[in-house]
């Protein structure tokens, strides 16, 4: 992850946010399960995956003091099941930055792959943030 | 697992009870701090009033539903569309109840489309979804 944050402004269609790598350890993905109150199923939830890739997007994307983006939606597909104790690579690129009046949209891409460079899941995310 | 998939048939409903700790519990697992969802008084500030929690919190209810229903088919090969409608709050209890809408069958493949709404106890949505598992089917 960067260690400059960036801002609506600065951002292109095309632009790839740096990668993120988590490593799944059997304690992150017990905390997530706390979270959601479900018992698992031995797995990787495949929503934890996608928590890891927005975190990552969000964590390297600043906005004006005292404001706040919003999850508008959410589309996503899953390729393989990822095993607890696996290690991913999440890429985002922006695909689309729509503006409307004082707020803006973002449309997020989003890939994530495996340590064997095999990819887990993709999808598109949809923030809206006051620009 | 569901033993017999059928158009029409509602999938095990779930209800879950938000808490601010369960969200600042979601936060540490995914990373994801922004403060709108863990920061009380910086939201109470914000046009939300409050802290809300992470829209793929809620969606999470929605894939548990999916692997309840469908095992690994789910994480293997499936697909979600989510939009978030409204926020789900600390004290709120929200109920996801989801139906196979369709079967298709292509190519000796088998889908099933699953809808979903999610709700809070005052009967307002919060995410609807649809959802496309693959799936072994008896039919040849």
């Amino acid at each position: 992850m960067s260690d400059k944050a960036i801002t609506y402004e600065d951002l292109s269609v095309g632009y790839k946010f740096p990668p993120a790598i988590y490593e799944l350890s059997a304690s992150l993905v017990s905390k997530y399960l706390k979270a959601v109150d479900s018992a698992g199923d031995g797995f990787v939830p495949p929503l934890a995956i996608t928590a890891c890739a927005i975190a990552a997007m969000t964590g390297s994307f600043s906005l004006p003091s005292g404001t706040i983006a919003i999850h508008a939606s959410q589309e996503l597909e899953f390729f393989k099941p990822v095993p607890i104790g696996a290690t991913i690579e999440c890429h985002i690129r922006v695909a689309q930055k729509i503006a409307r009046g004082k707020m803006g949209m973002l449309i997020l891409e989003i890939e994530v792959f495996d340590k064997g460079k095999e990819k887990v899941q993709s999808g598109r995310a949809t923030i809206a943030l006051p620009t | 697992m569901l033993t017999e998939i059928q158009e029409g048939k509602a999938l095990n409903p779930v209800v879950k009870h938000i808490t601010q700790e369960k969200i600042n519990l979601y936060a540490e697992a995914s990373g994801d701090f922004n403060p709108i969802h863990v920061d009380e008084s910086f939201a109470a500030k914000t046009p939300l009033g409050g802290t809300i929690a992470h829209g793929m919190l809620n969606l999470a209810y929605v894939s548990e539903i999916m692997t309840s229903a469908f095992g690994q088919g789910w994480s293997s090969e499936g697909k979600l569309r989510a939009k978030f409608k409204e926020p789900a709050r600390p004290g709120d209890t929200l109920t996801i109840n989801g139906k196979i809408g369709c079967v298709e069958q292509k190519d000796d493949v088998s889908y099933a489309n699953c809808s979903f709404e999610c709700r809070n106890q005052k009967g307002e949505t919060i995410v609807t979804a649809e959802a496309i598992v693959k799936f072994e089917s008896d039919k040849k």
